[in-house]
């Protein structure tokens, strides 16, 4: 989309004499690094973590301002001799896009389209070249097919890609990427990499942070950076395949298209004498998902031996784990592991659950979310305390796993006060003083620098020779054929479970004709009529206002095309809690004419009629509730919430930021709620228990997982914080709004029914 | 932590104007290590600030369908959510406590409105007093005390407004309602306030050292 590009200046950035400290000058960062960055270019900055490589890549992209040096982007003297230039920073950053590591926490909304359109309405850009600028960065990164769908529910590449779609929908100038590949496995890296290849062709600046050896391979510069300062900054070509610093030596066969892996089945396993994980027949799939995941699944794995486990995303690897240690329950089949039944056919029973967790340890994906005690130590012993070990033999635990994994030193540190590499061998650690006989671990080394990598491997081969069974999930093949006796795949699923949903939902909502009546409605006006109604209906106390109530309830539904079966039963647990109510209402009401008496209980023909009344009218509310939540999108409830909050903005109330605040809540329900499972299956694995033990263990648990779900809820607010500084948000600007609302015909038929029906409650 | 994501923390301790009460010592050292690009902290409401408000809504509100009974009447629920409103107002102050212990009960509304607008008063109630307290004695006393002063607070809300809800959804009478404060409504609510302080209490210490970090 060169189209139209407001700045195209010579040089992309200039920076001079640069130097950044962590704490007040103690220690530089960066330490007087000056670099030229010409537009077009495409620079890739690369070195081990703490060499400065990402504080730059800030400077670059405008985020921070240095302690020390001179400034200039995209023509723009951002820093004058040390002072930061509000405007001018504002100015250049309009121009610069930045995509960061975490694919997830960089989308605002659940829908693409209205995604990549929040970073132009920022820049007050007018509908009609909102609408250009969407279409021209989806199709930039393909994604124009999925325009309607949940960024939130795609793949880690999908949304990565979408990521740089909403920065290229602000048609900048430059783009900064730190890291965009960490968190994505091979396929998705080979996506984001088209992408960037795609865009450079077209002439826009790239200043790429990584340490994947071949993502350096289309850029015409590599700069090396190293303890703060540039250690080499050459062409592309040459840096390649640098030798001396050895971090960027590529594995001798990093491409994974050398031989096909066997698939993970009974055929690939050696038919030895009695397995330590037997598995047969197992099938499962997700609540919604219409195939199994995991489909007729058996193998075994002898005592001893490491397998590697790897797969496409959604093959279901993951979950194979989970099922492995009793954290989900199949579908169908059978589960032994360490001896002990998982399933089969009934799951295990609370001891035998207890007996598992003793013997088969679980290291779930990014493990460091999992650290939550006030040292490492106390973190580290919280496995063998809930194995319920003297107090001397936890020590001795304790001790045992952290030498393993080199981090003694770090014993009486706060966890969150480590390095992310740190971060992990300590979880880590809290999962091997359990001293599990049998160990699966979900991409153990993901996102790690090379030297955690190694502590991890050599850790693996510890384990191994004291005969522990592992199960490595990774995406690694170099990594996997280095460790592993065995080298399996997961049964390729019925293609990426994400795809297809996408496509799914995708197409009912792109013909947007065929979506009913009550879908289409003005938010605004839906939101009003519908709490209106909710609201009135508990004034309803004859037959005849219950049946106008009624009448309204069911027209609703019937023009909203809902299916009255499916929806009730998405609200059956509250239908439970009204028939306890109505029972209450029952035998409470004394007036009218005993029907029967039961002791001291009677029931009055007043009574029934009561209990009708009151539960029938609760239950329409709740139905109503239902209809509008079905037919509503998060987005237009966000949308109708800030044109309902509008007026207030006269009284001083920052209704634009509290609307932003609200839609991005609803954005990270699902991330949160997703993160909180998998804390609690990781701290379950390690024998916390919130339903047994003693007062003081069940309070212990239960912060076990409180505190992790605090950081990780940090965490995202971190990420979230700079997502919204990418695309130019600023309290009070004047946003110009790319979907806009003009009641129709519809809405003023919908807002007379809702009177008409209040109307007629009041009246009867 | 990884250095980027250090950096993050850098950057967010110097644009966002510290969580309120607590900037004293930055103007001190503004010169040195405030990388402040001047652009995100424009007006109160930073970018930080947003996205702080936004995950701790999300959260209050993943907390607030986490319900189980805490007491023999299976109807009355407990939920965790109090916490995150509580810990909202002492890492924020007393506007995040609104801003959370409202927005986070929206999803609730279309379920069961009167409820929820009983249970934005209780939150309300409990978070508010408890961070206008720790504003200003910002120490484990003033943070035990101000849960002490919400929690009653709270409890005398949660009473009141079960007077007025409970007849709306049942057939009883104010009168019957009150009959049941005494055996039902108080051991439920004081048992409910009871788990929210002591869980508070429990992971304020580690939760007040994560955000330290951070501002």
């Amino acid at each position: 989309m060169p189209a139209n590009r407001s700045h195209s200046p010579a040089i992309a950035a200039e920076l001079n004499h640069i130097r950044f400290s962590y704490d007040h000058g103690a220690s530089w960062a960066l330490d007087d690094v000056s670099l030229t960055i010409r537009a077009g270019e495409r620079v890739c900055l690369v070195g081990p973590n703490g060499s400065g490589k990402s504080t730059l890549a800030r400077l670059i992209a405008g985020l921070t301002a240095p302690d020390a040096g001179d400034i200039t982007l995209l023509d723009h003297h951002v820093v004058a001799d040390v002072t930061p230039n509000a405007d001018e920073y504002r100015a250049a950053r309009r121009g610069i896009g930045v995509v960061f590591q975490n694919p997830e926490d960089q989308l605002l909304t659940t829908v693409l389209e209205d995604d990549v359109a929040f970073g132009p309405e920022n820049l007050g850009l007018d509908r009609t070249v909102i609408a250009t600028r969407i279409r021209q960065s989806l199709d930039a990164v393909d994604m124009s097919s999925v325009r309607r769908a949940d960024p939130t529910r795609m793949s880690g590449g999908q949304q990565q890609r979408a990521a740089i779609a909403g920065m290229l929908a602000m048609n900048p100038a430059m783009l900064v990427l730190d890291e965009p590949t960490a968190m994505l496995d091979e396929t998705a890296r080979a996506e984001v990499m088209r992408v960037l290849d795609a865009l450079q062709q077209r002439g826009t600046t790239i200043v790429h942070v990584t340490h994947h050896p071949n993502e350096t391979r289309h850029a015409d510069r590599v700069i090396h950076m190293e303890s703060g300062h540039i250690a080499e900054d050459a062409s592309g070509q040459a840096t390649a395949q640098c030798p001396e610093t050895g971090v960027l030596t590529p594995p001798p066969a990093a491409d994974d298209s050398s031989t096909p892996l066997p698939v993970l089945s009974n055929s690939s396993t050696p038919q030895n004498n009695a397995p330590i994980i037997r598995v047969s027949h197992l099938t499962y799939r997700y609540a919604d998902g219409e195939r199994p995941v995991i489909d007729d699944l058996s193998f075994s794995i002898q005592p001893g031996e490491t397998v590697a486990l790897m797969g496409t995303n959604g093959s279901g690897k993951s979950t194979l784990a989970r099922l492995l240690c009793a954290l989900a329950r199949p579908e169908s089949g059978t589960i032994e592991a360490a001896g002990i039944p998982v399933v089969r056919p009934k799951p295990a029973h609370r001891k035998q659950i207890a007996q598992l967790r003793r013997r088969v340890g679980y290291v779930m994906q990014h493990p460091e979310q999992q650290l939550f005690a006030e040292t490492v130590a106390e973190d580290v012993a919280y496995g063998p305390r809930n194995q319920g070990l003297s107090d001397a033999d936890v020590q001795q635990r304790v001790r045992e796993a952290l030498a393993l994994l080199h981090i003694e030193h770090l014993a009486d540190r706060s966890p969150f006060d480590l390095s992310g590499g740190q971060q992990r061998l300590a979880a880590i650690a809290g999962v091997v003083a359990c001293r599990p006989d049998v160990l699966v671990m979900d991409e153990p080394t993901a996102s790690l620098d090379v030297q955690a990598k190694a502590r991890i491997h050599e850790l693996l081969h510890t384990l191994k020779e004291r005969g522990v069974t592992m199960l490595i999930i990774t995406h690694d093949r170099a990594e996997a054929e280095s460790l592993a006796d065995r080298v399996v795949r997961m049964p390729s699923p019925s293609e990426a479970q994400s795809s297809p949903s996408i496509q799914r939902d995708a197409a009912p909502q792109s013909k947007t004709d065929h979506r009913s009546p009550v879908h289409q409605l003005d938010p605004r006006v839906k939101m009003v009529g519908f709490l209106a109604a909710m609201f009135t209906m508990f004034a309803v106390n004859t037959p005849a206002q219950l049946a106008t109530g009624i009448a309204f309830t069911l027209a609703v539904m019937m023009a909203g095309r809902l299916n009255p079966i499916r929806l009730l039963a998405t609200i059956h647990p509250i239908l439970a809690l009204m028939a306890v109510m109505s029972l209450c209402n029952l035998v409470v009401v004394r007036t009218g004419t005993p029907l029967f008496t039961w002791g001291p209980l009677s029931v009055t023909d007043d009574g029934v009629t009561i209990a009708v009344l009151y539960t029938c009218r609760f239950a329409l509310v709740i139905i109503l509730g239902a209809i509008f939540l079905t037919t509503t999108t998060p987005t237009a409830i966000t949308d109708a919430f800030e044109a309902l909050l509008h007026p207030f903005g006269r009284f001083g109330l920052h209704t634009q930021e509290i609307a932003l605040v609200m839609s991005l809540a609803l954005r990270f329900i699902p991330t949160l709620t997703d993160e909180t499972r998998s804390i609690i299956d990781a701290q379950a694995a390690r024998g916390g228990s919130i339903e047994t033990g003693s007062l003081s263990q069940r309070i212990k648990a239960m912060s076990a997982i409180i505190v992790p779900v605090f950081a990780g809820t940090l965490r995202h607010a971190d990420n979230l914080s700079l997502a919204l500084d990418a695309r130019c948000y600023e309290e009070g600007i004047v946003r110009t709004h790319w979907r806009v609302f003009a009641p129709s015909a519809r809405d003023a038929v919908f807002a007379v029914t809702v009177i008409a029906y209040i109307v007629a409650i009041v009246v009867l | 932590m990884s250095v980027s994501s250090r950096i993050r923390m850098q950057f967010v301790r110097s644009v966002a104007p510290a969580a309120e009460g607590a900037a004293s010592d930055a103007s001190s050292t503004a010169k040195l290590g405030s990388h402040n690009t001047g652009v995100a902290d424009s007006g109160r409401w930073s970018t930080r600030r947003i996205a702080m408000y936004a995950l701790f809504v999300a959260l209050a509100m993943v907390t607030s369908f986490i319900e189980f009974p805490i007491t023999p009447v299976t109807w009355l629920k407990y939920d965790p959510s109090g916490i995150v409103c509580l810990i909202a107002g002492f890492a924020y102050g007393p506007s995040a406590a609104v801003i959370v212990s409202v927005l986070g009960f929206v999803p609730h509304m279309f379920a069961d409105p009167w409820g929820s607008l009983m249970a934005v008063l209780v939150a309300l109630c409990l978070s508010v007093p408890a961070s206008l307290i720790y504003r200003k004695v910002r120490s484990r006393k003033g943070a035990a005390l101000g849960i002490l002063a919400g929690a009653v607070l709270a409890i005398v809300a949660a009473l009141l407004g079960n007077l007025v809800v409970t007849p709306i959804y049942a057939h009883m009478s104010y009168a019957a309602v009150a009959a049941m404060i005494l055996p039902i409504l108080l051991p439920f609510n004081v048992a409910k306030m009871a788990i929210h302080a002591v869980v508070t209490f429990l992971i304020y210490k580690p939760i007040s050292n994560l955000l330290a970090k951070q501002q």
